[in-house]
Formats: C-alpha cells, structure tokens, sequence
C-alpha cells in the first residue's frame, strides 16, 4: 500500500497533474471499450485508431497554435475535402503527383492567406470569417469535380496511404513528426513565444514589439498547409477524392485541443496536451462504432465530449485565476 | 428613520493589487458624506462595492444596521443602494419615462405595458425635480446633464431608495447644470437619504458635503467636517506628508547634453501637430489633463498609431517608425499607461514578460531560443530593478501593481534603449513603489537616456522633470522650466482652450 502511494507520487512528479488526467482518461477509455467488445483492444484496432487520428492529428496541429494565439478556424473539413478533390484531378489530368501535391499544399496557403486577410483587414471574427470559408471551399471541392468523387490510380499518389513503416502507416508517421516538430517550435522557439504573446494580450504584444497581424497570417497560412496535407493522406487512404468528405474535422480536432488543456480564451495550452487529445478522442470516436452505438447518438456523444472539454476548460481557469489571487494575495502580504 | 451605511474592515484584493485596505467608514441619512482621495486611492472600488459589482475578499457590509452581501449591482438596486456613474447607464433609444422605469414598467394583469401610466408618474417625479423636459422624449435627444438627472431619476422613483452615490457628477457639467444637481443632492439629503458624493473638486466639495472621508492608497484615513476643515488640510490629508521629501531627496541628473530626439510637426488621427526637443540625460514632463493628447502623441512616435506627418530626427538622423517594433530597433521604447491592458502578458511568467522585447536577439538563425542568454537578462533584470518575486517562473499578475510595472521597465532597458517614454509609470501602485520609481528615473536620466514622463499628478511631474510640456485640446499649450514650475501655472496651461470642444 505504502509503496504504491510512493509510486504514485513519483509518476506525478514526473507527469504534469493535467497530463496525467488526460492518460488516465485514455486508460478508462479503453477499459471500457474493451470490455464491451473483445476486438477493441488489439493492435490492429490502436493502429486503427492513429490511423483515423492522423487527420485530426494533423489540423489539430494548426488549432493548437491558432487557439493559443486567441484565433480559430472552422474551416478544415471544407478544405481537406477540397484539396484531396484537387490532388485527385490534378493527378488524373496527367500531372505527376509530387507536382500536383506541391500545387495542392499552395492551395493551403492560399486558403490560409485569404482566412487571415479577413481577420487581421477586415477584422472579421475569425469563428465566422472561416466560416465564410468552410463554405466556399465545401462548394469549390464539389465545383471542381461536379459533384462525383475522382478516383486515383496513380500508384505513387496511393503508396502515402498504403505504405507502412514499422509496420505503422506513414500517415501516422506523418503527423506525429509534424507534431513533434511543431511541438518543439511552439515550446522553444521565439516564433513559438510570439504565439504565446499574441494570445495572452494582442495589443500588449505589439507595444513591445511583436507584429500580432503577421502572426495570426502565417498561422493560418500553417493551418492550410497541414490540412491540405491531410487531404492528400486522405484522399489517397480512400483511393479516391471525395467533396462530401470530412464534414465535422474542425469539430473534432477544436475537441481534442481543447481535452489536451488549449485554454479558449488563449494564451495557454502545449502539444503534448493536443496529442493525447487527438488520440483520445479517436478512441473514443472509434469505441462508439465499435460498440455498435446508433449513428444518431454519435453525435449526441461527440456533442457531450466537447462539453466535457469545454466544462474543463472552464474550472482549469477559474482554478488558475484562484490560485494567482492567493498567490498575490501572499506576495503583496509579503510586500507590506 | 434615518438611513445608515456603514463599511467595517472591508478589504478588496485582485491579482496583484489590494485595491481596498481595511476600510472602514459610516455614513448616515440627511448628510451628504465625500469621498475624497487621489487617483487610485480606492473610491471607484469602493463604489462597486457598495453597489455589489465587487464583493469584498473580508470585512462587512451594514445597511441600515444589517450585514448585506450583494453579488450584482441588480441586487443592491433592489435594495435601496445605487451609484450614478460617469459613463452613463440609460438607454439612449428609449424615453426619459421608459428609462426611468426599466424593468418595471406599470403593467395591465394581461402584462400590457400601459405607457400612459408610465408618463404620468414619470411626469410627477419630473417636476418634483423643476426640470424642463417631458417624459416622452427619446434620452438621447437630452443634453448630457439632463440624461445624468434621468439617472438619478431612476434611482429615486424605487420606494426604497435608502443609499445613493454620484462618481465625479460634475465632471461635464456647465455650472448652471452643477447649481441644479446639487438642488436635487440638497433635496435627497432632506428626504433623509444616505448621499455618497466622489470627486476631486474641493470646491464642490467645501460646498455641498457635510462630511469627508479621506482615501490614500486603498486604506480610510479619516473623517472631517466639510465645513469647519480647511482645504490645505484636507490635500495634506489626502497626499500625505511623505511625497514631499521623497522629491527633496531625489539625486538628479545635473549634466544634460545636448540633442538626442527632435519631434517636428508629429501629427495622427488622434493629435494636432507637435513639436518638441529632448536631450541627453533630460527628464521631459508632459502634463495635461486626461485625454489631453499626451499618450497619443507617445503613440504616434513609436508608431502604434499611424503618424500621418510630420518628422523625427534621433541623434541627428530622421527615422521612421511604422510600428512599436520600428521604434524599438530606433532606441525608442514607451512603457504604457494601462500596465494591465497594454503592458503585462498576463498568460505568461515574469520571466518570459521581461524577455519578450528581446526574442529576435536571444534566437538563432532558425528561430530556437537561447535559454541561458534569457536567463542572464531576467537576473540582470530582477536584480538591478528589486523586483519582488519568488522566482522567475512566477505568473507575473502573482506580482504587486508595482514589480509588474518594474518587469514592463526591465523588458524595455534590456533592449538598451535611447529614450524611454514612461506614460503614468505610477499610476495605481503604493508610496513605496513609487519613490523607487523615482529613484529609477533620475537614475536613467544620470545614464544619459532621454526620458519622456507622462503625469497626471502635478507633484510628481514638477518633482521630477527638468522640462515640462503642457498639452490641452490634443496641442501643446505650453513649455514650463523646472525653476519656474508650479501647479498652479500648470493647470492654468492645462485649461487654455479648454472650453474649446
């Protein structure tokens, strides 16, 4: 007894208290999946799992930094259903894939550059001014291929979604590289420090001395490349680009940043937090088809879940700002 | 029955500020008691307690006798206690009578409001007041004073109106509009309310308060008699003897060079052209009233609002700055009025407040921070600064109002700025902290910056400066050399034009 209460110390030592509730979440997770059917807890299904993250994975890499910086974007779906369209017909009108998977990711930028023109000129919230986007590109995607999916041959094209190393699809390596990399440029960068400015207080980050509107551009701008990314995997993963495809994406990775401790008021959240997120609410989006739970009722879960990250985010802060009030409570007692 | 409020003990703490300091005061029905202090003495907290915007972190709260604790000013209201703010509270599309009403509208049992009713009483409460204007009327076709009384209005027509309390009432009043507020305060206070009247004109004051309660640094002082009290004793009250040595004591800079900064014709959206001089080792005071232009004219030289003409000359050369960051890579850096708005990175540690000016030159060529260059800065910071932090990896609003304020300097003289412009660098922040600014300042001026001193409070600005700039209606009014300085002479810069809107 003594010795498992010291050992419990020690991983919580070791683990941050936010981090470890998200771990032990996932735990419950999948104990109760599993004991509600056998074929959950296996590593075809967890390989499974990651391989349906890889897509959140990836757009939540570009929600994590853009909550953080006090910005959103409702605009993913939309437009990895759109650039997998455009890879697909770009690659079927004869264009080698790696040509028409550079044109695709420009796309990305493209769309990030026009999300970022409405919020910093036209100072359009950015929960609505993406929604202007989710939109148009939901309609550019069927546009471009008038409604029905285009179907891929191209062998390179279909190998990023067929290709395993370690016996673990490449899609998975994907984003946990991406997010590894973003995860270090958010946490030891100056660009990554910027984020944390801009989020915190926007007006006070440019009195001293940082340009909050070039910010919030090139996040958006990585928002669209990781999607258009993701779109490719995507549509190669499902041999075909599909324009009624990834409805929801942003509801889901928006969920998992928020689980992984992304505070939505800004200003506060990391990238371990996100991953665990990401995986976690795959398990769970997994675990309710699994279990055979009615399609409708899915969503009424996924609903309840973002409430859940929602409600957590709230006490996270009001925790927070209880801690600062007694805290400088002492220090001004100390002062005195 | 007479009515009574009475504060006991009551302390008021957010992050980084003990806003209210064990105050205690009585207040009783038919005389008007004044809430006298300066900036930042506690009053406006002190209002939103009263009327439950704020709940107190201790203490107690007695109307009429018994303990109250109000969580929202709705609850307050509906027991007797309201406050007339500055800014106003009514509806501007909705008439005098709907305001004065609101949200209690006479009403058939069918819930029809019935306006007609409504008029009537309004009418009734309208000319107890003697005021020309009709119920009807739309408020925001009231002049401001008018749409002040419709407040006050509304605040009498409860039954049991017990407390009411005016912030500043004055403050965009003709002195016709003043004569006939204070008939009304005289009227309140005969009809045996508890009057609460919050300014910093002494005169008003002298002529319509009974009593004074004294504020200096969220902590009560005392009580006096309006009438039979002098008003250099109510200011030596008020002020506190200590400041005045502070100033005395100060070790000036005595060498001022020559030239580093020329401002000609500087111009925004939000102030006239001007133009001015700093040199070397010089302490430049910009005095004025609020709203005077004088942050603004900060603004346009770092860049933070769009300069729209005019030159600046650093050293000799013209420079540009297109934004904050142009004018810190120039030398130029400001430390900004409102420390919690525009200075400190809240989400962020103390730590990382201080290095944020210096990212580009704690990184390398791709971007990755140098950890133990930033740790060298924050000591270098925290040491010659004293601030008063635990460690480094503290959030800073943990921190005092005023070792905030001294992380806001350490960002900006890490960069190793020529001027450093501080825009009422002791605002809100206690005695002690603030000799210690002081301290500072002569210090950078000894060092040879140029420094650029934005107050409002007079004595600390003649204090401090060798030269002070007096700007009215978004112009500079005027020039002032220290020997030659007197509040006096200030404040009557201050008010040239003044009356030009």
């Amino acid at each position: 007894m003594e010795k498992g209460k010291n050992m419990w110390v020690r991983v919580k030592s070791l683990i941050p208290g936010d981090k470890l509730i998200l771990i032990v979440a996932l735990i419950i997770v999948v104990a109760i999946f599993s004991s509600l059917n056998g074929n959950y807890f296996s590593w075809t299904n967890f390989v499974n799992i990651l391989v349906a993250a890889s897509l959140i994975g990836l757009v939540a890499i570009g929600h994590t930094y853009l909550i953080i910086a006090g910005q959103n974007d409702l605009s993913p779906g939309s437009v990895a259903a759109f650039t997998g369209v455009l890879c697909a017909t770009l690659v079927s009108m004869g264009l080698p894939f790696v040509l028409a998977a550079l044109v695709t990711l420009l796309s990305g930028v493209v769309v990030g550059l026009f999300n970022s023109w409405m919020v910093n000129k036209i100072k359009i919230e950015a929960f609505i001014a993406t929604l202007v986007t989710q939109f148009v590109f939901r309609g550019f995607a069927y546009i471009l291929c008038d409604g029905r999916p285009v179907s891929i041959t191209d062998s390179a094209y279909l190998s990023i979604g067929a290709t395993r190393f370690l016996s673990i699809p490449l899609s998975v390596w994907i984003m946990l590289v991406l997010i590894l990399i973003f995860g270090l440029v958010l946490a030891k960068t100056k660009f990554g420090r910027s984020v944390y400015a801009i989020g915190g207080n926007k007006d006070a980050a440019r009195l001293a001395g940082l340009n909050p509107q070039r910010i919030v551009t090139i996040l958006f701008v990585i928002m669209g490349v990781v999607t258009a990314l993701g779109g490719i995997v995507f549509s190669s993963r499902m041999h075909s680009g599909q324009p009624a495809a990834n409805v929801n994406l942003e509801f889901d990775a928006i969920t998992a940043v928020v689980l992984g401790g992304v505070s939505f008021t800004g200003g506060v959240g990391d990238m371990v937090g996100t991953i665990l997120g990401v995986i976690l609410i795959q398990a769970f989006n997994t675990g309710l088809i699994m279990v055979n739970v009615p399609s409708f009722w899915q969503y009424v879960a996924r609903g309840a879940l973002l409430l859940f990250a929602l409600t957590s985010d709230y006490i996270r802060k009001t925790k927070r700002e209880k801690a600062l009030l007694e805290a400088s409570k002492k220090a001004l007692a100390s002062n005195n | 029955m007479a009515h009574s409020v009475e504060f006991k003990n009551i302390t008021k703490y957010f992050p980084g500020v003990k806003a209210l300091d064990d105050v205690s005061f009585c207040a009783s029905g038919g005389e008007v008691l004044a809430f006298l202090g300066e900036n930042g003495a506690g009053k406006s907290t002190l209002l939103k307690t009263l009327n439950g915007d704020y709940q107190a972190t201790s203490g107690e709260y007695l109307l009429d006798g018994s303990p109250v604790h109000f969580r929202s000013p709705h609850e307050a209201i509906e027991a007797g206690v309201s406050v007339i703010y500055q800014e106003r509270q009514i509806l501007m599309e909705l008439s005098v009578a709907e305001n004065i009403f609101l949200g209690r509208m006479p009403a058939n049992k069918f819930g029809w409001i019935d306006i007609r009713q409504a008029n009537k009483a309004a009418a009734k409460i309208i000319s107890e007041f003697g005021l020309p204007i009709k119920p009807q009327t739309k408020v925001k076709d009231l002049s401001i004073a008018y749409q002040q009384m419709v407040e006050i209005m509304k605040a009498y027509s409860r039954d049991n109106l017990k407390v009411i309390c005016f912030d500043e009432p004055t403050a965009s009043l003709s002195d016709a509009e003043i004569d006939s507020l204070f008939a009304i305060i005289a009227k309140l206070r005969d009809e045996g309310k508890v009057v609460i009247y919050v300014s910093h004109r002494m005169s008003e004051i002298k002529r319509i308060a009974d009593k004074v309660a004294i504020f200096k640094d969220g902590r009560y002082v005392t009580t006096k008699d309006a009438r039979t009290t002098d008003e250099s004793e109510l200011i030596r009250l008020m002020v506190g003897r200590d400041l005045g040595d502070i100033y005395d004591n100060l070790d000036r800079n005595k060498t001022i060079g020559d030239e580093l900064l020329r401002v000609e014709g500087l111009f925004s959206d939000y102030v006239e052209p001007v133009s001015f001089t700093l040199r070397r080792g010089e302490v430049l005071g910009f005095s004025g009233l609020v709203g005077a232009g004088r942050t603004e004219v900060a603004r346009a030289i770092i860049g933070a609002d769009k300069a729209l003409g005019g030159k600046i000359f650093l050293e000799g050369r013209e420079i540009t700055n297109r934004s904050p960051h142009d004018a810190m890579m120039n030398g130029i850096v400001y430390v900004p009025e409102d420390r919690k708005t525009q200075g400190i990175l809240a989400n962020l540690d103390v730590s990382k407040n201080i290095t944020i000016s210096m990212l580009d030159r704690n990184s390398n060529a791709i971007g990755v921070l140098d950890t133990k260059k930033e740790e060298k800065i924050v000591e270098d910071g925290i040491r010659s600064f004293s601030i008063k932090t635990p460690n480094a990896e503290k959030k800073i609003v943990e921190l005092s109002g005023g070792n905030q304020q001294k992380c806001i300097v350490a960002r900006w003289m890490a960069t190793q700025p020529k001027v450093l412009i501080l825009d009422e660098p002791t605002k809100g922040i206690d005695v002690g902290a603030k000799s210690e600014f002081y301290h500072m300042i002569c210090q950078f001026a000894k060092q040879g910056l140029g420094v650029i001193l934005i107050s409002s409070e007079l004595p600390e600005i003649i204090g401090l400066s060798d030269r002070i700039l007096v700007m009215s209606n978004q112009r500079i009014a005027g020039e002032v050399m220290r020997e030659d300085a007197t509040e006096e002479r200030l404040l009557a810069l201050a008010m040239t034009e003044g009356g030009k809107n």
